[in-house]
């Protein structure tokens, strides 16, 4: 069987956990900047308002005038939601995460060793946690498996059977059906309003009507295709971060930041010779948001320019003055056949007895004795914001 | 159940090169100083002012002295304006 767990409103219950007064009143996620402004997730007391996700700003404002927006903090929800990951796995779980709140697994494995499908289901709940208000699906479809813990209540396992599952999905919402939200008021007009509806109409006319979205989603309302659930590869946990002194919006010191940040990193022991396929670069922003942009690479590799290439620019999208830089290893590969230098580059053993050098003085005075310059605004008129120094343990 | 064996790492607290320290420093009437953590000025070289993020909650506004002592040493010290008291720093 798939399971799914399902935390719906992740990204506001994440970002709430800062403010845990605010879950009691009404609230609803923010646009992000530069985005549609239409409302995130909302939470009870402002549903209970008439207030609903997705409507506009505006909208929820004139609905609810004592509507709170809380600042999304996409680095907290990333970390929380990695937090749930490991706990599954922890437990045995192979996880496949959809987005974040969702996350599917096998059972077959996991049956035996807790005593059956319900057993299981009811560990993987306790390894996210009540506080999250979990619910659990399964089936033999994952499509299913994330409508049966749609319907579940908070700590609910629901398990649907392959002989039930044209009659628990007919009666379901069509909102349950991913599709482009055009084709859905599309189908509405049309009178189709449920699950069962969509997939009681004929399918090559709905791919005539709705092309390959409307296509796929009558898929889905008849089961969707058996598809077998991969468990991910656990991410690499290199991570460095530097706190700066006072709030930095200068994209040039970012920049600087950044490439201390890289070369620091890119010394951590942990990641021996391994190459990099994926890094996230997070920020910790002034008035309590976050921002995190990830990259992956087509050619896993550990030279700096490429590295700095790939990331950089996207400290252009900051929204905000930073914090606190985070540079996090997500993904690792072997060396993949990648062609080395016939000479070692000019300056490389000099490097390397550098680095031994430095080693030395740090084994001898003690951790943060050994610290790199960094020039930030080198133009500025006052001395001390010219340049930072950042402690080097590598 | 086995635990993760990876380290999180570490945030590093970056800190400012060429902070303020304080100084103690006599003055004369106009301002200028004339003795610097106890030891005689045998020169002023050169005076400027800074005045900077008054837009912030931490405006800055120093007036700065580049002297030579007695002992032949160079300094650069500063009046903080806003708080009255005064300062040596570097690579001013």
């Amino acid at each position: 069987m798939i399971a799914c767990i399902l935390v719906p409103g992740f990204e506001l219950r994440a970002a709430l956990r800062k403010q845990p007064g605010l879950a009691l009143r009404p609230a609803a996620l923010a646009p992000a900047a530069g985005t549609e402004p239409l409302l995130g997730p909302v939470t009870a007391e402002a549903e209970r308002l008439g207030v609903r996700p997705g409507m506009r700003l505006g909208e929820g404002l004139a609905t609810c005038p004592q509507l709170v927006l809380v600042e999304q903090d996409p680095a907290a929800a990333e970390q929380a939601w990695e937090e749930i990951l490991r706990s599954l796995e922890d437990s045995g779980f192979a996880v496949d995460p959809a987005e974040p709140g969702c996350v599917y697994f096998e059972t077959r494995g996991v049956e035996r060793l807790y005593g059956g499908l319900e057993a299981a289901l009811r560990r993987a709940l306790a390894a996210v946690g009540t506080a999250w208000d979990p619910r659990a699906g399964a089936a033999q479809r994952r499509f299913a498996a994330l409508a049966a813990a749609n319907v579940a209540r908070p700590g609910q396992i629901l398990v649907v059977s392959d002989e039930r599952l044209h009659d628990f999905l007919a009666p379901l919402p069509l909102e349950l059906v991913p599709m482009e939200p055009r084709r859905r008021a599309e189908l509405h007009e049309l009178g189709v309003k449920s699950v069962g509806q969509l997939a009681g109409l004929p399918g090559a006319a709905v791919a005539e009507r709705l092309g390959p979205d409307g296509r796929r989603a009558w898929s889905l309302a008849r089961g969707g295709k058996p598809a077998r659930v991969r468990g991910r590869r656990p991410p690499a946990e290199i991570v460095e971060a530097l706190e700066f002194p006072e709030a930095v919006g200068n994209e040039l010191t970012l920049r600087r930041a950044f490439a201390a940040l890289l070369e620091t990193v890119l010394a951590r022991p942990e990641r021996g010779d391994r190459f990099i396929r994926k890094l996230a670069l997070s920020a910790r922003l002034v008035g309590g948001g976050s921002w995190r942009r990830s990259v992956t690479l087509r050619d896993a590799t550990t030279e700096l320019g490429r590295l700095k290439a790939a990331l950089s620019p996207k400290l252009a999208e900051l929204p905000a003055p930073v914090l606190e830089l985070r540079l996090e290893l997500v993904e690792l590969t072997e060396h993949d056949g990648q062609q080395l230098e016939l000479l070692p580059a000019a300056g490389g053993e000099l490097d390397v007895r550098l680095r031994e050098g430095l080693r030395q003085v740090r084994a001898s005075t003690g951790s943060g004795s050994v610290n790199q310059v960094v020039e930030v605004a080198p133009w500025s008129r006052i001395p001390e914001a010219r340049a930072l120094f950042v402690p080097r343990d590598d | 159940m086995v635990a993760h064996s990876g380290s999180p790492g570490a945030v590093r607290a970056a800190g400012r090169l060429n902070q303020p320290r304080p100084a103690v420093v006599e003055t004369r009437v106009d301002g200028t100083p004339v003795r610097v953590n106890r030891q005689p000025v045998a020169l002023l070289r050169e005076e400027w002012r800074v005045v900077d993020r008054w837009w912030t909650e931490e405006p800055i506004a120093r007036r700065y002295f580049e002297v030579v002592l007695q002992s032949g040493e160079n300094a650069v010290v500063f009046r903080d304006e806003a708080r009255s008291c005064w300062f040596t720093q570097r690579g001013a």
